[in-house]
């Protein structure tokens, strides 16, 4: 009866269909009938002024004459190309990882079409579009190839371990693009590359100090435990603000004078300082995983005779990050938040670039511009890389053992 | 033979547990006590002492309420002023934060489609953009594009909004204000006790206690009469345009002023902690059974009751621990004041730090007093928390 029902539901016109769902979903009582309205005239209004604004009163002039300076700050004039080759690398591994492990959804298509017509169109010119294409072209046959050919064929493993190395490489591989072979000082990177360096080193190397801090304060011995336990609490305790400040106004004095460590400079420190800061937080999330691991994991891996490296190693922390990937996703989303803070010790990031371009004396009040395209360049981003973390879920069966 | 005899020695020294975890943490304190004694080396050749606090502070802060700071004041006084500026704006921020939070994420789980879409893009917008970059955009691009107070606009007489300050209708506290804030303690334990005096008693006789409204009553009774008999100690002020002298500030009165750096910081934190509070708020309810929602639609409670009854106490048990940690964000997120400059601690302490030097004293005071701002928040959510879980324990 149900399914009968079902059937011809579905096949009714679309405009009963229509006012059926309205009147379920939007008009079911006197009092969401006013809730309706009540938000479709506050929330029609400022969506209407929103548009009004971003398509009729804002003049994006500002941008078009700072988009430089967003997205590369003080970055010496010629030596440009070392940002594509990484980018490529990335586009590449993207491609092939969503080929190897993604499953082609119409709505994943669709995005990618819209955005790549975004980037056309308001984004990139000249030169720049041609190489962009190069990168989407390798995005899409990468993509195509693995899909096609490697996913169920006997090198599917092997193009998925190459694959996951490549990943490992790419923040050294951009660390070598920007400083190696003449390259250039780190003084100079800016804009949103300085909070794309910034973020991708630092939750590299949080991660790494969360992990070792996080066994630390689960650790048996009470000295390490203490020591780690009271190490994370002193770090969360500032705010990120304040370690920021230390690491340009203190830590200097406390650096040793040897290896030329004193000299370090400002972009140097600042990652130091978000990679410590982080770790304290990643630490307190895979304590949390650490603890939702059953005592009979581990039981089970002494009696079968790995010892204790071993059992952690492959047996408790594997199991310990998949249980805590939706919070550690989400921390690493605020760590790339945080990197706007660098702001505010006098770097070039996309933020300190955005205050530059609204002190500029032709584009006086155009706050409102600047402000909204930086924060949508940062809100892409951290967008994207919440929908990955649901992605990654669903691919390591979080939930579902 | 009575004893099995198990093959192999006994383990060595180099190979027994206790000597290997005593050797392991040996050499860890060791190294832990090198990194400590080489920062204290450091240190020692830095200055340390905090008497320069003492010392005259030589600049003036432009916000201030309830204080009375000036140049000439002590920079220790100083520093307080902004731990006060803190403090206020922290206490707003965190109830408009949590008002905000709930309502968003109730609205999340809202039968009603465009409501619930609705507070989907609140929370994906607000959470997923810098907190730097929205407090910047509320203080330069909406609060400081104002207009000047001489076009000041006034929104039914209650509001004026200017790009100096913005104006809200005030209660300011006169003579007789300290007997009626004691009357209303008083009033508030009476309430207390005649509410939990009713609940025993309906949970005896099975009748309806109405326990809560008597409570209410009571207590705004007896806190209309106290305020009448302590000669109406609260002077309440609705904003006032006077024709401009000079087109000056002072051509405005009335009300409480907000400056433009404390709303825009305040705007921002709230909508951003707003933004987490309504997902922790969203989880909470949706980890509960969802019997709980359909037994209660079953007993005949109507949606505004099945929320507040059944729904939001238990999920407030799941909800505390992850609020606390949002509350204890704000308050350190207080700290990017320093890109408004508004005074508050970290901004004043900075300030301090940039004229006098003294770095390392002076930020072991601005880490020590964000340490005791999220401690008092921890402990009193922790107290709350107790409470929450013994009721639903009962």
């Amino acid at each position: 009866m149900a399914a009968a029902a079902r059937v011809v539901a579905a096949r009714r016109p679309w405009h009963v269909r229509a006012r059926r769902w309205a009147r379920a979903n939007l008009f079911s009582s006197g009092w969401n009938t006013l809730l309706t309205a009540v938000t479709l005239a506050v929330g029609g209004y400022i969506t209407f002024a929103l548009l009004r604004f971003v398509l009729v009163s804002a003049d994006w002039g500002v941008i078009e004459a700072n988009r430089r300076l967003i997205f590369l700050g003080r970055f010496p004039q010629g030596e440009e190309w070392r940002v594509w080759p990484p980018l490529w690398a990335f586009l590449l591994l993207a491609g092939a990882s969503y080929g190897l492990w993604g499953r082609l959804r119409p709505r994943d298509a669709v995005v990618f079409v819209l955005s790549s017509a975004f980037l056309y169109a308001f984004m990139v010119e000249g030169a720049n579009a041609l190489l962009l294409g190069i990168g989407l072209a390798l995005a899409i046959g990468t993509w195509a190839a693995s899909d096609a050919l490697v996913r169920g064929s006997r090198y599917e493993e092997l193009a998925k371990r190459i694959t996951v190395g490549g990943w490992a490489l790419l923040v050294p591989f951009l660390l070598f693009m920007l400083a190696g072979f003449g390259g250039v000082r780190s003084s100079l990177w800016g804009g949103l590359l300085l909070n794309v360096v910034v973020a991708t080193v630092a939750m590299e190397a949080a991660l790494v100090l969360g992990v070792l801090f996080a066994l630390g304060r689960a650790s048996s011995l009470p000295l390490v435990s203490r020591v780690s336990a009271l190490y994370i609490e002193v770090i969360r305790g500032a705010p990120l603000i304040a370690w920021i400040f230390i690491g340009w106004f203190v830590l200097p004095a406390f650096l040793p004078p040897i290896l030329g460590l004193q000299d370090i400079g400002l972009v140097l420190r600042a990652m130091l300082i978000f990679s410590f800061f982080e770790g304290a937080y990643i630490a307190e999330i895979v304590r949390g995983g650490l603890q939702s691991v059953p005592r009979g994991q581990v039981e089970a891996a002494h009696a079968v005779g790995l010892g204790a490296v071993r059992t952690m190693t492959l047996i408790v922390l594997p199991q310990a990050l998949r249980n805590v990937i939706p919070a550690l996703v989400g921390q690493l989303i605020t760590l790339w938040k945080d990197t706007s803070l660098v702001a505010i010790i006098a770097l070039t990031d996309a933020v300190g670039a955005a205050q530059a371009a609204i002190a500029q004396r032709e584009f006086i009040g155009r706050q409102a511009e600047v402000l909204l395209f930086v924060a949508f360049l940062f809100w892409t981003v951290a967008f994207v890389m919440s929908r990955l973390s649901q992605q990654l879920e669903r691919a390591l069966g979080v939930g579902q053992r | 033979m009575s004893t099995i005899a198990i093959p192999g020695r006994a383990p060595g020294f180099w190979h027994r547990r206790r000597t290997r975890r005593l050797a392991i943490q040996a050499a860890f304190g060791v190294l832990v006590a090198l990194i400590l004694l080489y920062l204290l080396e450091r240190a020692l050749g830095l200055q340390l002492g905090f008497e320069f606090l003492r010392s005259r502070a030589g600049f003036a802060i432009s916000h201030q309420w309830a204080t009375d700071f000036s140049a000439n004041n002590s920079r220790l006084d100083a520093y307080l002023t902004g731990v006060w500026n803190t403090v206020r704006l922290v206490v707003v921020g965190l109830l408009l934060a949590t008002f905000l939070g709930v309502l968003a994420g109730v609205s999340r789980l809202s039968s009603n489609w465009l409501v619930a879409k609705i507070a989907l893009v609140y929370v994906e917008v607000f959470r997923n953009t810098p907190l730097l970059i929205q407090i910047i955009f509320w203080y330069t691009a909406v609060f400081l594009r104002l207009p000047p107070t001489r076009e000041g606009i006034q929104l039914f007489d209650l509001v004026f909004l200017s790009n100096r300050a913005l104006v809200i209708p005030w209660a300011f506290p006169q003579d007789g204000i300290g007997v009626w804030l004691i009357v209303l303690a008083g009033a508030a334990v009476a309430a207390w006790a005649v509410r939990r005096w009713r609940i025993a008693d309906e949970e005896r006789t099975g009748q309806p206690g109405r326990g809560n409204t008597m409570a209410v009553t009571l207590f705004v009774l007896l806190a209309a009469v106290s305020y009448a008999l302590t000669d109406q100690p609260l002077d309440l002020e609705v904003p006032t345009v006077n024709p401009p002298v000079n087109g000056s500030f002072r051509g405005m009165g009335g009300g409480l002023q907000v400056s433009p750096e404390f709303a825009g910081l305040l705007v921002g934190l709230v909508m951003y902690t707003g933004a987490f509070i309504a997902e922790i708020v969203r989880g909470s309810i949706q980890a509960l059974p969802r019997g709980q929602g359909e037994a209660s639609q079953a007993l005949g409670l109507g949606a505004y009751d099945r929320m507040t009854l059944i729904i939001l106490p238990q999920a407030l048990r799941i909800m505390i621990p992850p609020l606390t940690n949002q509350y204890l964000n704000l308050t350190k997120n207080s700290s990017l004041a320093v890109a408004i400059a508004y005074p508050e601690l970290f901004f004043v302490g900075g300030t301090i730090q940039n004229n006098a030097g003294h770095a390392v004293p002076m930020f072991l005071l601005i880490m020590a007093t964000y340490l005791v701002l999220s401690g008092v928040t921890a402990t009193a959510m922790n107290v709350l928390n107790r409470r929450v879980q013994v009721v639903g324990n009962n």
